[in-house]
Formats: structure tokens, sequence, C-alpha cells
């Protein structure tokens, strides 16, 4: 009776699941590293053959340096993947400002990846839906300032094609308008600003950077915000790709634009 | 003096190069009109240009020649007499008079254009015969002075009685050259195919071209199309037939009113499927100006590499999920659609400076030698601007200590940790050493402000007390 009952209960759950993401079949989750920061996103992972969106507030929306460092850390961990062996990085950029030592240093080599300059929005939109369609390709960045509902369910026909993940780092490089209010066909919504990060254990430098991740929004999971550290990066002397984050401390104010006030637990 | 005369004025007495008085005095009605040399050199260069349309390969032979090799091409239109009699017509229409003639070389083609025989109709040689032995009875008769020598070695010959080619081809060589120079013995070779001439062609010759004529000019965007697609149709059906792909195509259209507007497509596998090739020029037709219309379009084909049979039937089933070669058809698209300067792969290029280590290469260009890395214990920003961004207010401790404090784009950044210096100089070995100074040096700093944005600054030279250091922003990392 409990086990009949059990069953009835996971095959409800999985139809429920099925009708809320109306999207495609995922291609697999990507795991953050950290067994709290999974079980916030529904199926444990960050979920592949679908697009997410990853932006920054304040002046990040115009620099976008750490959406894009948090993009690339996940973009390497895909990557590392026994199942992407030999497919290949697409980053779109509107300003071409990108750095690939620096990109190394987060686990992303720069003979995975290859760099397009688009002209304009609709460009750079066109050509990240072109190479999400396309084989040989694993993982495509495209830094947009905004993704409206059309583009967006259009993005996730594309990867739905081929099974590519997407990860759209909003960003203005020019200066522009304001953040369109509305909905988003993104599978997660992430917002990403820097923290303090802790000296490094020798004394000598600096330590792997901290981010205050905000996860906004999530089809099928719950929100969240977290004080997460990049695992894995040059700064540490060891080449762990796959686990890209790891947790310093849940947060629980939900505002990222407010300093730390609080001591940042080791 | 004159340098052009009409044939009732040749009639009449007058010749090329008389003196003007001269022939004012034996015509007084003499109708003169001002020689513009560099207008006339201007409209061959557009003539030659025009004659794309018959063979890529056009070279203009100043002062009032063409040079067109047809190797492969005069099949199009069914032979080389019909070809000629066709650029005859066409020229007539446009008001040209032309001697043409063809040959196996382009110093026999030379010397039958402007021997007398050629007015009227073209002078064909069949193939095979300018090289024959003995030689031919056309070349033979032919003077001298066809040879494009030298007017003082055509005095020299006629000297000593020798007008004609065939005589000279009959002597040995050895002498020859000794008594009259090299360049009469070269000469002599070229036209009878004994030694190759370089020619500054257009376009190199090909025989993978294609061409299509048009009864009645068009420009709607459609029909330039559907002419894409169907010169494509045609030349990759002769790819196929021959087993062969090509990596680059260039299309042109032949406007009513002269020069051709094209273009060109690189791709980085050779191919042969015509759907993908029209694919990759159609987004591009909307640039080209028909002008006043188009009256021929045609289709080159160039790096042709032999296509084992059934690999363009299948791609779109077989194509490989991996590697290199499965990027190939987006990396084309992209390419044909943003430009090849848009689309890269960064390699590591071995450099201090840190805005000179990246070499930017092809996508899909296949990597010379071993794949260099960055070096790792260096920490490099993940964005890098383009130019580094002054900072003001800075507060730092002299003499290398990183900044405390300071102000960027208006906002003030308090730095709480902080690495480095890390020491560039400038590459003395590009210069002389002499050129180098020792205060050309940045000290990079890696610091943290307060809310935890990393930033990569640099203070430009050595403390002095003098002169002012200044600090300056390159990178943000994540």
């Amino acid at each position: 009776m409990d086990g009949d009952r059990r069953n009835r209960l996971a095959t409800l759950r999985t139809d429920i699941r099925r009708l809320e993401r109306m999207a495609g079949p995922v291609r697999g989750r990507l795991s953050l590293g950290d067994p709290r920061l999974d079980s916030a996103l529904p199926g444990g992972g960050l979920s592949l053959g679908q697009w997410h969106e990853i932006g920054g507030e304040g002046t990040e929306a115009e620099t976008g340096a750490a959406p894009a460092a948090f993009a690339a850390r996940l973009a390497a961990a895909l990557l590392a993947r026994p199942d992407q062996r030999g497919r290949s990085a697409v980053w779109i950029l509107r300003r071409d400002d990108l750095f690939p030592p620096g990109l190394a240093s987060l686990g992303l080599p720069a003979e995975r990846l290859v760099g397009v300059c688009a002209r304009d929005e609709a460009e750079a939109l066109g050509v990240a839906e072109d190479a999400l369609a396309s084989p040989g390709v694993g993982v495509v960045l495209a830094e947009v300032g905004a993704v409206d509902l059309t583009a967006g369910r259009r993005l996730q026909l594309a990867c739905e094609a081929r099974g590519g993940t997407g990860l759209v780092i909003l960003r203005r490089p020019f200066g522009g308008g304001g953040a369109t209010a509305g909905g988003t066909a993104a599978a997660t919504c992430w917002r990403v600003a820097p923290a303090a990060s802790a000296p490094n254990l020798g004394g000598l430098g600096l330590g792997p950077p901290r981010w205050r991740l905000r996860l906004a929004r999530s089809r099928g999971g719950r929100s969240g915000a977290w004080l997460v550290e990049a695992a894995g990066t040059a700064d540490e002397g060891e080449a762990d790709v796959a686990h890209p984050l790891r947790l310093v401390a849940e947060l629980g104010d939900r505002d990222l634009a407010a300093p730390a006030a609080f001591s940042a637990a080791g | 003096m004159l340098t052009a005369v009409s044939p009732q004025a040749a009639a009449a007495g007058l010749f090329l190069g008389q003196g003007l008085t001269d022939a004012r005095a034996l015509r007084p009605d003499l109708v003169l009109a001002e020689a513009e040399p560099e207008a006339d050199a201007r409209a061959l260069e557009a003539l030659a240009d025009w004659c794309v349309r018959f063979s890529p390969a056009v070279a203009p032979d100043p002062p009032d020649g063409l040079f067109l090799d047809i190797g492969g091409v005069s099949h199009l239109w069914g032979g080389e007499a019909e070809m000629a009699a066709d650029l005859a017509a066409r020229l007539a229409r446009d008001g040209l008079t032309a001697r043409i003639a063809v040959a196996d070389t382009a110093g026999a083609a030379w010397a039958l254009a402007r021997s007398p025989a050629a007015e009227g109709r073209p002078r064909i040689l069949a193939p095979g015969k300018t090289e024959a032995q003995p030689l031919a009875p056309e070349l033979a008769s032919l003077s001298t002075a066809a040879l494009r020598l030298e007017p003082v070695a055509v005095e020299r010959l006629a000297r000593l009685g020798l007008r004609r080619i065939g005589q000279l081809a009959g002597l040995p060589r050895g002498p020859l050259a000794k008594r009259f120079g090299v360049k009469v013995l070269l000469r002599l070779d070229q036209a009878l195919g004994r030694a190759p001439e370089a020619l500054a062609f257009r376009r190199p010759p090909t025989p993978w071209f294609s061409r299509l004529d048009l009864a009645e000019p068009v420009s709607a965007p459609e029909d330039l199309a559907r002419l894409c697609r169907d010169a494509t149709l045609r030349l990759c059906a002769r790819l196929e037939a021959s087993g062969r792909g090509a990596r680059r195509f260039r299309l042109d259209f032949h406007r009513v009113d002269g020069a051709p507007v094209g273009l060109e497509l690189g791709l980085s596998r050779p191919a042969r499927d015509p759907d993908r090739i029209a694919r990759l020029f159609l987004p591009r037709l909307e640039s080209l100006d028909p002008g006043f219309g188009i009256e021929a379009v045609s289709l080159q084909a160039a790096e042709t590499e032999v296509l084992a049979p059934g690999q363009s039937d299948l791609a779109s089933l077989l194509e490989p999920v991996e590697g290199p070669e499965a990027l190939a058809p987006l990396i084309d698209r992209l390419t044909a659609r943003l430009g090849p300067r848009r689309v890269w792969r960064s390699r590591p290029l071995a450099s201090h400076v840190p805005e000179r280590s990246v070499r930017r290469a092809a996508a899909l260009e296949a990597q010379a030698g071993p794949a260099g890395s960055w070096p790792a214990w260096r920490p490099r920003p993940l964005r890098l601007l383009p130019r580094p961004e002054v900072l003001e207010a800075v507060i730092a401790l002299t003499p290398d200590e990183p900044p405390r404090q300071f102000r960027w784009r208006g906002r003030v950044h308090r730095i709480r940790l902080a690495e480095g210096p890390e020491r560039i100089g400038a590459e003395w070995w590009r210069t002389g050493i002499e050129a180098v100074r020792t205060d050309q040096v940045r000290d990079y700093y890696r610091v943290e402000d307060q809310d935890g944005a990393r930033l990569w600054v640099f203070r430009s030279g050595l403390h002095d007390h003098d002169r002012p250091v200044r600090w300056w922003l390159h990178g943000l990392f994540g």
C-alpha cells in the first residue's frame, strides 16, 4: 500500500515536471560542485540542452566581468565532460574585449574556443541560434543586452535540435536602456556580483574569486542566493575543472547590491 | 607627331610618327585630335575588365592589345572560332575594330594578330601547330618585327637579310644568341612555345569556369539568385564529373555597361554541393548593384582538390559530430555572413606584453607545431581593455607598493587585497638596445576592492622626483 502510493506519487511528479517544463528532453545535468547548490536546481544540476541567463548588476551590466567569469567556469566544466569531447565552445561578443589567457586560467582552453564578433543584437542572437543548432558545438556563450520571449523560444528550439547548451550573458557594453521586465524563456536566471575573497592559504596573493550568486528564476526549481567560490582555477594550482564552484555560505538576503554586512564564514 | 591614323588618312599617305607640319602640308583639311595616353590606358584597363566575361585570365598589353587565356573556356562557345567571332561581334557593337588571333602561345598570337592578314577575320592557328616542327607556314611567313623585338634588333636582322620568322627559326641557336643577344632568342622561344612567358593576368586562368549568357539584361534580385543557382549547378556538375571539389569560388555578374561585379567565397573544406554554395552566396546578392542590367554571369572555382565521391551527397546525414571537421559548415556560414575577421580562434604568441600575447587565427586553421599555452602562473584578466584607462586620485606608497585607493570612471575603489608587482618592460629584442629606455616599464598589480571586484592595474614608469607616475587600468578579472 505504502509502496504503491509512493510509486503513484513518483509518476505524478514526473508527469507534472514534464508538463511544467514545456521544453524538450534534457540531455544531462551539470553538477555545480556542491550538493547544496545542486539541490536548488530541478533534477539536481544545471540542465544541458537548454539555455540559461546570467546577468550582473551595477557596473557589471556594462563590463560584464563577473557574469562572464561565472559563465566561463560553467562552460569549462561542461566541456570537460566525457560526452563533450571534441566539441567546442562558441563565444559571441558585441564588444571585442575578451582576453583568452584569462579564460585559460578559468579552465577554458583557447583551442576549444571559437570567438565571433557580431555587429548588433539581432545578429548576435541569430549567430547564437545558428551555432546552437550546429554539430560540433558543445556550449554557446552569447553576450547580448536582453532576450525577449520570441528570441528566447527560438534559442530553446535551437538547443533542442542538437542538444547544445546556451549561456546568455546579459551585458550592455555600449550603455543603453534599462532591463526589460517581462517573462523569459530561459531555464534558469542567475545574477552574479563579485564578493570579497579570502586571502590565499599561504598568505601570498589573492585566493580564488568569490561571487554572490542569486538564482532569480528557475523553471521547476526554487530560487536562492549563495556565496560561492570558484574552484579549480589557476589560483589554486590544481585543475579540477569538473567541479566549478565551492559553496562558502548560503545567503539569506536576496539583495545582491548590498555590501557584505555579515562576516564571510570560512 | 601622329600617333594614330584613320584608314582614309593612311590611304592619303600619312603614317605613324609623321611630323604634324608635314602631315598638314600633305593634307590641309586634316582633322586632328589630341592624343591622351592616360585615357587610352584607362580605357584599355576597362576593356580588360569587360573581357573577363570571356575568360577570367585577361592581361592588358599596352598600348592597344589584350591577351586572353582561353585554354579551358572555349568549349563554352562551341569552339575557338565561334568564341573569336562572338568577341569580334561584341567589340564591333561597341564601335571597336579589333584584330583577333588565336594560337598556342602568347607570342605567336601576338605575331598573328599584328600581321596584315588579320584584318577582317580572326586568324586561328589550330592547336599544336604553333610548336610543330617544321614551323607552320602561317608563322614562318610573318616578319621578324612581329616577335616583339626592339626596333634596333629588327633593323640589325634586316641588314643581314633575316626578315621572316621562318628564317630565324632555322638558324643555330648559339651563334644567334651571341650575335643578336639573348632577348631575340627568348622572344623566338616564347613565340614557338619553347620557353614560358609570364603574363600579369587579372585572375589566374582556370579550367573550372562556367558562364551563362542572357538574351535580355536582368536586374531583379530573384533573377540574380536564379542565375547564381544555375551557374553553380553547371560548375558543380563538372566538378563532380571529374571527382574534384573546390575551396574558393568567385561569382561575377557582367553588367551591360562595363565592369563585372563579383562575390568571393572561401570554404574551409573543398566542396561541390551546389545547394550549399548557392546558399552561401545568396545573402550577399542584395548588396550588388546591377546597374543597367546583367547580361552574363560567370562562376569560377580555384584551389580544387580531389574529393571522394559521395561525400557531398551524404554530407547532411553522416556529418561528423566531433572534431574540427564538424565545425566546418558553421564556420563557413559565419565567415560568409560576417567576414573572415570576425570569426577566430586564439593562439598564444610568445610575448610578455599582454596585448601582444594573443594571435588570432582562422577558426579552422590546422595548428602548426605543438599547441603552446600561456604560462599558468601569471594571472591574466578575463577582459582586457583595448586602451588602458587612466586612474585618478591614486594613493600608493612609493616606490613599489600597490595602490590603496583610486578613482576609476568616477567611482572610488578602496583596495583591500593586492598582488604584484609583475614587471613587464619593453621588448628590447625587437628594436635596438640603444632605443630602449629603462623607464619604459609597467608594474602590474592584481587588486581586489572592498566589493570584491578584481582589477588589473599598472603603474607606467618608475617613480622619479620630478616626474609623477601615472596609473592605468588594463583589465578586469571575474
